[in-house]
């Protein structure tokens, strides 16, 4: 017996159930990995970060970061710049001073005592990757450096695991 | 103009259904109605919206990689200054210095010609391995109860970085609450 015409002319709805439950669960897998694992500033290609597994994930660093990078000939690496260290030097002066000045801009014009002093330590959480063939000597100097112009904090950024 | 009962009271489809069920035969029974069809659920609307949100997160995406970072806290005392012979330190009379030195655990770590490690103390004793230096500072630990605990880590500077940032994790993961990096010359 022949179909008739009007079976031809009905509208065809698609289940989009299962598509709508795959893009869900995309979208939560998206979602958890939104915060986790992410690159920390200042990644620079040619600086090889250390291994340590033992490392713990750290917490998330403050606001007021300073980048930078240090090569394996101990070079410092800011940005695409590379500075010898008497350019490191007067970078890390440049940098506390204008913290500095920015947290003097913050203080409250009569107050009794400065709430910052030249003295005391600046807040800023100074975030160095330094290579792994650099030395323990030229990395301990740099962060000397940085300490001596009033940079306390520091973040070491190193690998859990090597990476491919 | 006046409604019929079926155009007062129902939509379109149903008035329809009841013409064709009711009206015919003149109100003769009460409304019966028709058997409950398949609710289609409008599903294209959500999917928009979750392709705009896949679209959002797929585009935003950094590939998870596994850096993390080592917290240290260096403050500006005098003898907290691995460069202090080069005159760049400024002694200060901030409340926050902290001159008590002398209860700081020494870490010391000795290179060999490849800037390798080649023998790591704790102390005056020789450690085995970074294991072991890990699990003796947590005996620290337990042994020192709230009080926190400081290491000082005396390397030599031809020592890598690595296995320097090595060290330093483990004191870190071990719980230890301020590392120091000292020069190779400072005295315990």
């Amino acid at each position: 017996m022949p179909r008739s015409s009007s079976s031809h002319s009905k509208v065809l709805t698609p289940n989009l159930t299962p598509m709508l439950d795959m893009v869900l669960q995309l979208i939560t897998f998206f979602m958890m990995l939104v915060h986790f694992g992410s690159r920390l500033e200042g990644a620079n290609r040619g600086v090889r970060l250390p291994v340590a597994p033992a490392a713990l994930p750290g917490a998330s660093l403050t606001v007021d970061q300073l980048s930078a990078g240090l090569d394996a000939r101990g070079n410092l690496l800011v940005g695409d710049e590379t500075l010898d260290p008497q350019a490191a030097a007067a970078w890390w002066k440049q940098q506390a001073d204008a913290r500095r000045a920015g947290l003097e801009l913050l203080e409250e014009p009569d107050a009794p005592t400065p709430a910052f002093a030249e003295s005391a330590d600046l807040p800023t959480v100074v975030v160095l990757r330094a290579d792994r063939a650099a030395t323990y000597g030229v990395v301990r100097q740099t962060l000397a450096e940085a300490q001596s112009r009033g940079f306390a904090h520091f973040s070491l950024v190193v690998l859990k695991r090597e990476e491919p | 103009m006046s409604l019929g009962p079926d155009q007062m009271f129902f939509p379109a489809g149903i008035a329809a259904a009841v013409d064709d069920q009711d009206v015919d035969d003149g109100f003769t029974r009460g409304y019966r109605p028709a058997p409950p069809e398949d609710i289609y659920f409008p599903a294209a609307p959500m999917l928009d919206m979750a392709f705009q949100l896949l679209a959002f997160f797929v585009l935003t995406f950094r590939v998870p990689t596994a850096e993390t970072h080592l917290d240290l806290l260096l403050p500006t005392t005098p003898a907290a200054l691995p460069a202090a012979t080069r005159g760049l330190a400024r002694p200060t009379s901030s409340p926050l210095v902290d001159t008590d030195l002398d209860n700081d655990l020494i870490v010391r770590a000795e290179a060999d010609d490849l800037g390798d490690l080649k023998s790591l103390r704790l102390g005056e004793a020789e450690v085995p391995g970074l294991d072991a230096l890990g699990a003796r500072l947590k005996r620290y630990i337990e042994l020192l109860g709230n009080r926190p605990l400081r290491v000082r880590l005396i390397a030599d500077d031809r020592l890598l970085y690595e296995p320097a940032a090595r060290i330093i994790a483990v004191c870190s993961a071990s719980g230890v609450a301020t590392i120091r990096l000292a020069h190779p010359g400072a005295s315990p």
